[in-house]
C-alpha cells in the first residue's frame, strides 16, 4: 500500500511540476524566458568545459582528415617523383598547411584592418543543438563583448547575426536560416530588399520594387540601414529572379558568398561603425546617393 | 546523487551533440541525443527521471540553439515524461516497443518545432515531415534502440532491483 503510494505521489509531483512550468511558459513567456536565460548563465560556465573538449576533439578529426585528404594527393604526385623525395614531401605537405591557415589568418586581419567596423575574431566550435536551425556556436560570448543582434562575417561576406550568448560562447543564426532577416541591397540597381533565409538552405531577397531591373548575376549587399551590419557587405548573388503576376514586389533566389557548411574562423561586428563620425558620415553618403537615384 | 549523474550525462551529451555528431548525420540530419536519453530514462527509470533528464538536457540543449529558450526544455522535458508514463503501464519493454515508443516521441516533438517555425504554406509543412521530422523520428528510434541492445542487460537488472526495492 505504501508502495503505490509513493510512486502515485512521484508521478503526482512529475504531472504538476510539468503543468506549472507550461502554464509558466505560455502565460507570462518573457518572464520565464528571462528567468530560463538567468539560470542559463551558470549553466553556460559549466557547459563550455566539455564543449571547449569536445570541440577540440572535432578539430582534431577534421585536422587528421584533412591531412590525410592532402596527404593523398601528395602521395599521387610523388608517384611520378623518385622515391626518395616522398619524406620531404610529406613534410612539406604539412608546411603547406601551417602556411594556408596563416593565410587565412592574414586575410582575416587584413580584412580587419580594412573593415570600418570594430570586430572580434572567433571560432566555430559548434553547431546549433537541434536539426531545426541553421546556426552555429562561437567560442566568444558576453564575458568578451559579443551581445545578441551583432553581425558575423568573414573575408567573403555575411555570416549570420548573434542571437544568443552567455558568458563563455555564443550562438549565430545563419543568413540561410528562414528565421533570419537581412536589410540588402542589389549593387547594381541600388534597389533595397530584405534578404531572408529559405527553408533549401539558399536566401532570398525580398520586396525588390516591381518595376525594378534586377537580374541573375546582380550582386547584393548590406544596405547598413539597420544596426548589425556596416553597408556594402557582400550577401551573395542572385540566381533567379522571380515576378508572379498580381504580386507587389519581386523576389530572387541568393546563392550566398559564404559557404557556410565550411566555416572555421569569423568576425563579430562588435561596433558597425569605428565612431559616431564615420557613421554620420556614411549616412550623409547614403542619403547622397538616395538623392542621386 | 542521481541529479549529478543526469547532469553529468547532459554535460557530455549536449557538447557531443553540437560538436561531433555531425559526422553521423544522414541527409544533413543528425539523431536528437537528448532526446533519446530523456526517453530511455523515462522508459526505464519512471516519468520523474525522464523529466528531471529532459528539462536538463532541454536547458542545455536551448542555451546552443538558435531557438526560443523554451522549446527545447519543453520538447525534452516532455518526452522525458511521456516515456515515463508509457514504461510504467508496461510489463515488458522489448526493443520493437521502446523503437516505436521513441519514434512516437521523436515525431511529435518534432511536430512542435514545425509548428514554432511557422510555416507559410501547406508545401512547407510537408517539406518539413519528409526532410526533418520522418528522418529524425526513424534516426533517433533506432539510436535509442541500439543504446537500449547495447546496456540491455545492465537496465533490466537496474529495473528489477528497482522493482524489487518498490
Amino acid at each position: 500500500m505504501a508502495i503505490s503510494r509513493s510512486t502515485y505521489g512521484t508521478r503526482r509531483l512529475a504531472i504538476v511540476l510539468f503543468a506549472c512550468l507550461l502554464v509558466a511558459l505560455f502565460l507570462l513567456p518573457s518572464q520565464s524566458q528571462r528567468l530560463l536565460q538567468y539560470v542559463g548563465g551558470p549553466l553556460g560556465q559549466i557547459l563550455s568545459v566539455p564543449l571547449a573538449a569536445f570541440s577540440s576533439v572535432d578539430r582534431g578529426i577534421s585536422d587528421t582528415w584533412n591531412a590525410y585528404l592532402a596527404l593523398q594527393n601528395v602521395h599521387e604526385e610523388n608517384r611520378q617523383l623518385h622515391r626518395d623525395i616522398e619524406l620531404l614531401k610529406g613534410q612539406n605537405n604539412q608546411l603547406r598547411e601551417s602556411v594556408a591557415a596563416t593565410q587565412r589568418y592574414e586575410t582575416l586581419l587584413n580584412f580587419k584592418q580594412q573593415s570600418p567596423s570594430q570586430t572580434l575574431a572567433a571560432q566555430v566550435i559548434g553547431r546549433d543543438a537541434t536539426n531545426w536551425y541553421g546556426g552555429v556556436i562561437l567560442n566568444k560570448g558576453e564575458s568578451d563583448g559579443v551581445r545578441a543582434e551583432m553581425g558575423v562575417v568573414t573575408p567573403a561576406g555575411v555570416v549570420g547575426r548573434i542571437v544568443k550568448t552567455n558568458s563563455t560562447s555564443s550562438v549565430v543564426l545563419l543568413v540561410t536560416d528562414p528565421n533570419n532577416a537581412i536589410a540588402g541591397v542589389v549593387q547594381r540597381t541600388r534597389d533595397e530588399g530584405i534578404v531572408e533565409g529559405t527553408s533549401h538552405g539558399r536566401a532570398r531577397l525580398k520586396y525588390i520594387p516591381l518595376l525594378s531591373r534586377v537580374q541573375a548575376g546582380d550582386r547584393v549587399v548590406t544596405s547598413g540601414l539597420t544596426g548589425t551590419f556596416p553597408r556594402g557587405l557582400a550577401i551573395g548573388g542572385l540566381t533567379q529572379v522571380e515576378k508572379s503576376e498580381g504580386d507587389l514586389f519581386q523576389s530572387a533566389e541568393i546563392e550566398p558568398e559564404v559557404d557556410l557548411s565550411k566555416l572555421d574562423e569569423v568576425l563579430i561586428i562588435t561596433a558597425p561603425y569605428e565612431d559616431a563620425d564615420s557613421a554620420q558620415k556614411l549616412l550623409q553618403e547614403i542619403r547622397g546617393d538616395r538623392k542621386k537615384s | 546523487m542521481k541529479f549529478l549523474l543526469y547532469l553529468l550525462l547532459a554535460l557530455v551529451v549536449i557538447p557531443f551533440q553540437t560538436t561531433l555528431l555531425h559526422y553521423f548525420s544522414i541527409f544533413g540530419v543528425r539523431p536528437d541525443l537528448g532526446l533519446v536519453a530523456a526517453c530511455l530514462v523515462g522508459f526505464l527509470g519512471g516519468e520523474l527521471d525522464g523529466l528531471i533528464l529532459g528539462l536538463l538536457l532541454g536547458c542545455f540543449q536551448d542555451m546552443l540553439s538558435a531557438g526560443d529558450l523554451w522549446i527545447n526544455v519543453v520538447t525534452k522535458g516532455g518526452g522525458g515524461f511521456l516515456a515515463g508514463l508509457a514504461g510504467r503501464h508496461m510489463a515488458h519493454i522489448t526493443p520493437a516497443v521502446l523503437t516505436a515508443g521513441l519514434a512516437i516521441i521523436s515525431g511529435l516533438s518534432s511536430a512542435v518545432f514545425l509548428y514554432s517555425m511557422n510555416p507559410a504554406s501547406l508545401d512547407e509543412i510537408w517539406m518539413g515531415v519528409r526532410s526533418t521530422v520522418l528522418v529524425q523520428a526513424g534516426f533517433d528510434a533506432l539510436v535509442g534502440a541500439g543504446l537500449y541492445l547495447l546496456f540491455r542487460q545492465r537496465w533490466s537488472d537496474d529495473r528489477m532491483v528497482t522493482e524489487g526495492a518498490l
